[in-house]
């Protein structure tokens, strides 16, 4: 078996590590509002307090499972400041479920799409569901993956970094 | 370009990262899939070189300063993909490198991109790592945003594909005008594209080089309607006859494309009528029918319902954009057809929403061959516009997710479908068949849940019945392990009745995530956003590892 290639990754990763620095922000993106307009992701957060970007597609399950989840106890977020941003990266396939879909489950998010993965890739995001946290613009906590229960992590990790915040 | 140019590239982007403020952030991400593959008593020997197979991606993306942004993705396949990837992935290599320019509205691009024009149905240029996609296209591409009303998009390259690229050149241009200001609260935007593929390698006497596609589109939107319409001109280009290039079936293609919805407060409904003739293309004309994806330049993808269950995934449509005259009573030239969605939220503490409230979804969908008259042995063909030809495919499906505590909630899917395996997959017989799927999920406590899926599908035709079931329980927001059967009981075949059994575990934590897997996997089409391959019959262990380094 030639491990060469590996062993190079490997290198690659070890050096990367090395040089982490966590503090990065929204990149400079353009997506789009559900009526087709253009909007720059970088102004999409919450300007009071923590945004949560949460990044699904109508065909994925866990996805919705997460956003219904938080949509159940919406009252209780709504109270701790935060902005909700469900970024959908449906594609030219599954998109036009997208309106009928947030309706149908009245989802108050705010919804933009990436429809062809720009800000997805900008962000360095292989497999949703996946959520990032925002004070300002600087991104504070990522999240791949959603089980069951995790929105109340993500719910206490709020409260406690808004209290943090005043 | 070899190792050691990669490496050079990536010590200049660490020290320059390290120790200069020339750089105002660097994200990178690792991806590594990886596969075991054993012999199986049951699917087979494993009769390929190398049993370790593994696809790697490493990308970096770094801010140089405020206007200037680089980026570059070396992939490793050790020595050979995992099964079924293009064998144009192979050993270790720059796969992309992009600089781009970003100053007020403008946005300079050289390098590899991605991009897409209208719904992509002209244009579109993505990764898909699951699928072995990357058509990022390798030239110029430039966008320039005049106003807040009016953008436009202009670019030339070619197309990769594997670690090489297509000698076809892509000339794109695209523009979107919002008229919004004049009409009143609601949206309406034009577009307007131009793609053209130069392909000289396949010059001849009998058609052009270059093939043109010209289209138009329009989307309108107000508070609970929308509406959008998109058409398509293809210009003549050859059909491929049995793997080659026809000097005498010649055609042009087109696309048609309607989609309207409305919404209000708990209810949704969207309709799409969707004609394709003759309408894909490629940036090599040879690579048309290519089984790894390759070389693709507009996006075409099945409008049915994306589904997330392995049994509503035996049967799935692909779209058929394609002329393809097999035998005198299997000729295609295009599909049409039409999907509807509706979503229904009933209302909490009513008798039928109960404590939580009942989301209802209804999908329908119906896709055909175009209607006209073929001429098997003169090579031709005209067709109706709005003729409804041999039916492809037809899906019924109904989704109903119900809360009942805050323990306990399920899924219930109900999926009754129609294949015709002759005309998609060019094979013979076709499919009537019924799903059912019952997916639980249990919460023991915060950390802590389970869940439970129970599938089934039933079906006179084909290989006939198949169950399934799938037990998954996180144990903490960290671990979680599975286990999956999917069994074929009733196949005709005694030695096909075969357990497809899977179980394994991930660990996720923030941004990294690791799985491992042990099991033997089904044979077939995988499709993922409406783009399929078929994928061998295997067994083995497999392990991946997603990460987002900084």
């Amino acid at each position: 078996m030639n491990l060469k290639p590996i062993v190079t990754i490997v290198f690659m990763i070890l050096f990367s590590l090395n040089n982490a620095y966590s503090q990065t922000s929204m990149p400079n993106i353009n997506i789009k509002t559900l009526e087709g307009k253009t909007i720059n992701s970088k102004t999409t957060y919450n300007k009071k307090g923590l945004t949560v970007y949460s990044f699904w597609a109508t065909w994925c399950v866990p996805c919705i499972n997460e956003l219904d989840d938080i949509h159940n106890e919406i009252q209780k977020w709504d109270k701790a400041n935060v902005k909700i941003i469900a970024i959908s990266t449906d594609d030219s396939r599954t998109k036009r479920r997208i309106r009928p879909l947030v309706n149908g489950k009245k989802w108050d998010f705010k919804i933009f799409l990436d429809e062809n993965q720009s800000l997805k890739r900008a962000l360095n995001i292989d497999a949703i569901p996946h959520t990032i946290v925002t004070k300002g613009n600087k991104i504070i906590y990522r999240r791949i993956g959603y089980k069951p229960g995790e929105e109340n992590y993500l719910y206490d990790f709020i409260i406690n970094n808004s209290v943090a915040k005043n | 370009m070899n190792k050691k140019t990669i490496l050079i590239l990536f010590i200049f982007l660490y020290n320059t990262t390290s120790y200069s403020q020339l750089f105002k952030y660097t994200t990178a991400s690792f991806n590594s899939f990886s596969a075991y593959y054993l012999d199986d008593s049951k699917t087979g020997d494993f009769n390929e070189n190398n049993r370790f197979r593994s696809n790697n991606y490493l990308n970096i993306k770094s801010n140089i300063d405020k206007n200037w942004n680089l980026e570059l993705q070396v992939e490793s396949y050790a020595p050979n993909s995992l099964l079924n990837y293009s064998p144009n992935f192979k050993e270790t290599n720059l796969s992309t490198f992009n600089i781009a320019y970003n100053k007020n509205n403008l946005n300079i691009s050289i390098g590899n991109f991605y991009e897409q024009f209208g719904s992509g149905m002209t244009l579109r240029s993505w990764e898909d790592k699951n699928l072995g996609i990357n058509n990022s296209i390798r030239g110029l591409n430039t966008k320039y945003r005049i106003n807040d009303e009016f953008n436009i998009t202009a670019l030339i390259g070619q197309q990769k594909k594997g670690f090489k690229y297509s000698k076809g050149y892509i000339l794109g241009f695209d523009s979107e005008f919002d008229f919004s200001k004049i009409t009143n609260g609601s949206t309406l935007l034009l577009g307007l594209s131009y793609v053209g593929r130069n392909d000289q390698r396949t010059k001849s006497e009998f058609f052009p080089e270059t093939t043109h596609m010209f289209s138009g589109r329009l989307d309108y939107s107000s508070n609970s309607f929308y509406s959008n319409i998109e058409i398509i001109d293809k210009s003549k280009n050859p059909i491929t006859v049995f793997g080659s290039l026809s000097n005498t079936f010649i055609k042009k293609g087109s696309s048609l494309l309607f989609n309207s919805g409305y919404f209000n407060n708990g209810f949704g409904i969207d309709f799409t009528f969707r004609r394709l003739e003759n309408m894909s293309l490629f940036s090599e004309r040879e690579a048309y029918g290519n089984p790894y994806n390759e070389s693709i330049i507009n996006y075409l993808p099945a409008l049915t319902k994306q589904h997330d269950y392995s049994l509503a995934n035996l049967y799935v449509y692909s779209a058929q954009p394609n002329v393809s005259f097999q035998t005198n009573d299997l000729m295609k030239v295009g599909e049409i057809g039409m999907q509807i969605d509706l979503y229904y939220f009933l209302e909490k503490n009513t008798f039928l929403g109960g404590k939580y409230g009942t989301n209802i979804s209804v999908n329908g969908a119906v896709w055909n061959n175009l209607d006209g008259n073929f001429d098997f042995n003169n090579q031709n063909y005209d067709t109706d516009l709005f003729g409804f030809g041999q039916k492809y495919f037809s899906e019924l499906s109904l989704e109903i997710r119900k809360k009942w505590s805050s323990k306990f909630d399920n899924i219930f899917l109900f999926i009754n479908q129609f294949y015709n395996s002759r005309f998609i997959e060019e094979k013979v017989g076709e499919v009537n068949s019924n799903v059912l799927v019952l997916e639980n999920t249990y919460k023991i406590n915060d950390k802590k849940s389970l869940r439970f899926e129970l599938q089934h599908l039933s079906t006179k035709d084909d290989n006939k019945n198949w169950s399934a079931y799938a037990i998954e329980y996180n144990l903490n927001s960290a671990f979680s392990v599975y286990f999956s059967d999917l069994y074929n009981y009733q196949n005709p075949k005694q030695e096909k009745k075969i357990h497809y059994y899977n179980f394994g575990g991930s660990y996720s934590k923030g941004i990294n995530r690791f799985t491992i897997n042990y099991g033997r996997q089904r044979g077939g089409l995988v499709c993922t956003g409406g783009i399929c391959r078929y994928v061998p019959e295997s067994s083995g262990l497999s392990f991946s590892i997603s990460s987002t380094l900084f």
